[in-house]
């Protein structure tokens, strides 16, 4: 609808409100940030540092490793976590007996906060009462009665990967709705050709929802990218920093006032999320043909 | 559509994939009620045994000795301000975006989207800072500007994408009619679009509920402390209560579960809304 003359001031007192938080709660930070990564501002003080801070940082092994981490949860979710989400959304696609209710118990996960999750995998992984350890040892594997899991250096990062398939609910859910809009034809013709089921999941149902697997992808990088309660209330980042992550770390700097180095960390992180973007949207356009 | 023969291998491959999966997510949960009704002692013993008595003192102790009340007071009150402030600045920007031409609204509408691919906890130390410059640490309403202004981009382009597919007409017979800008959002509008607001409402709720990292960053006392964060201290200051601590736990994840059994069909249709795009 064209704007009338005397309806600009309204049109502009509408969006005033949005534009006003966005500049001050996305704009202004990420300039801030920028800003302050080149000082040593302690909270107080800022001098302008130059890049001592970047250099400074890329000589910490923990924050490479914290780098590392934030890379290793994202491969393991692109990998493993949103395929096994599409496997699970072919199988619920056939919209057999019950489909719904599975689908909402998957999605519960997501919708519990991450902070009550950590605690309730924490438990789970405890070496005292925790309920792996009890399964394991009834199942014959003694040989883990009273394994610390969390604080163990070589068992603390695959704990926490494999508490994280706990999510796959949530990408199952965005391809399942995908599949709804698929035409019966499809499965009509592949009837008559005599497909089998499996044939129909594989070969008509993923291929039309490959643009969601993609987008489920991305997702996944950016949700890991940033996560911090997980490993801030499991492991604060240890044992010895073997699970530390980008924000963790940001955290720590910033609790000892060393806020120009945290910013410092904060601008690799939000660059190093958009070198993953755009690296996943060059390799995963080559991929679709529409 | 299935039925074909359905005892083959296929069936069998699906069940115990959508059985284990269903038992990976469901089962860590039904352990933390059944283990909040234990005594310390019986925690320790065989998980799968039911206590001898049903411990529901562990909850009044809770509820008790870590203030859950006040807790949940305080994330009700924050998170249904900021649901309500960010469902109406985004519904009212929305509105200008969707149903209005003017030459920057395309750009305004990127903008505000590539809000969400921000990976926003980068920025704790600049909100840290600006919270402090408003005045606002350790206030109620510092946390609920914040969460409003962190879900605007989300909230507007749902409301953006639904306006979009209201059709124009009632709107434009309005128009003519003489109906003003205002009234057009707020008789018309507004209300062709509640399952539009429900949804992003629904999301926005949630996001709020369960948010943890601003709520430790920004506030200090216990008596504007949030559930999330509040539960967080029963790792540190009750060492042995662990049945305790799995109290407020449960008490913690209640809401947002009943919120999203209640809204179930509007958080998985803004999902779909959500990945129209790509």
């Amino acid at each position: 609808m064209k704007i009338k003359k005397d309806e600009v001031g309204w049109l502009l007192l509408f969006i005033a409100p949005t534009l006003i938080l966005f500049t001050l709660f996305f704009i202004l930070p990420i300039l801030f940030l920028l800003a302050s990564s080149f000082t040593n501002w302690d909270g107080i003080d800022a001098e302008f540092v130059g890049f001592e801070n970047y250099i400074k940082l890329f000589n910490k092994k923990s924050f490479v490793r914290a780098i590392t981490n934030n890379l290793y949860w994202c491969i393991t979710a692109a990998l493993i976590t949103v395929p096994l989400g599409l496997i699970i959304a072919l199988l619920l696609s056939h919209r057999s007996r019950g489909w719904k209710v599975f689908r909402t118990v998957l999605f519960v996960p997501q919708v519990v906060s991450s902070a009550a999750i950590a605690m309730l995998w924490a438990a789970v992984f405890n070496a005292e009462y925790g309920l792996l350890n009890f399964i394991l040892d009834n199942i014959g594997l003694s040989d883990y009665k009273n394994h610390n899991w969390l604080g163990n250096v070589r068992t603390a990062n695959a704990a926490l990967i494999g508490f994280s398939l706990c999510y796959v609910g949530y990408f199952m859910v965005i391809m399942l709705a995908k599949t709804a809009s698929i035409s019966e034809d499809y499965y009509d013709a592949a009837k008559i050709d005599g497909a089998s089921q499996i044939q129909k999941d594989f070969y008509i149902t993923a291929p039309l929802i490959k643009s969601t697997f993609f987008l489920c992808i991305i997702l996944a990088v950016i949700f890991n990218l940033r996560q911090f309660e997980y490993v801030y209330l499991m492991t604060a980042g240890g044992p010895a920093n073997k699970t530390q992550v980008l924000v963790v770390y940001i955290w720590n700097e910033l609790t000892v006032q060393r806020l120009g180095r945290g910013s410092a960390a904060g601008v690799i992180m939000i660059a190093l999320g958009a070198m993953l973007l755009l690296l996943l949207r060059r390799l995963l356009k080559s991929e679709t043909y529409n | 559509m299935t039925n074909d023969n359905s005892l083959n291998f296929y069936s069998i491959f699906k069940w115990v994939i959508i059985i284990s999966f269903v038992v990976y997510a469901v089962f860590p949960f039904l352990w933390l009620v059944l283990a909040s009704l234990k005594t310390n002692a019986e925690l320790l013993d065989n998980p799968f045994k039911l206590p001898k008595v049903f411990q529901f003192q562990n909850y009044s102790n809770a509820i008790q000795e870590a203030g859950l009340i006040q807790l949940i007071i305080n994330s009700l009150v924050i998170s249904t301000c900021a649901t309500f402030l960010n469902i109406l600045f985004a519904s009212m920007c929305a509105f200008a975006i969707a149903r209005h031409i003017f030459w920057w609204k395309n750009v305004l509408f990127l903008m505000i989207t590539a809000g969400i691919l921000v990976p926003l906890n980068a920025l704790i130390i600049p909100y840290y800072a600006i919270i402090n410059f408003l005045n606002l640490y350790d206030t109620r309403l510092g946390l609920i500007l914040v969460y409003c202004a962190v879900g605007l981009p989300v909230s507007t382009f749902i409301l953006t994408e639904f306006f979009k597919g209201i059709p124009k007409e009632i709107e434009e017979a309005s128009y003519l009619d003489g109906c003003n800008f205002v009234a057009r959002y707020f008789r018309i509008m507004l209300p062709l679009a509640l399952p539009g607001l429900a949804t992003a409402g629904t999301f926005q709720f949630i996001l709020c509920w369960n948010e943890f990292i601003y709520a430790m960053l920004l506030t200090s006392s216990t008596e504007i402390r949030t559930i999330q964060f509040g539960i967080s201290y029963f790792t540190n200051e009750f060492f042995s209560d662990y049945v305790g601590m799995f109290a407020a736990v449960v008490v913690s994840i209640l809401p947002s579960i009943t919120v999203f059994i209640l809204f179930q069909e509007r958080v998985i249709t803004g999902l779909t809304a959500g990945s129209v795009k790509g």
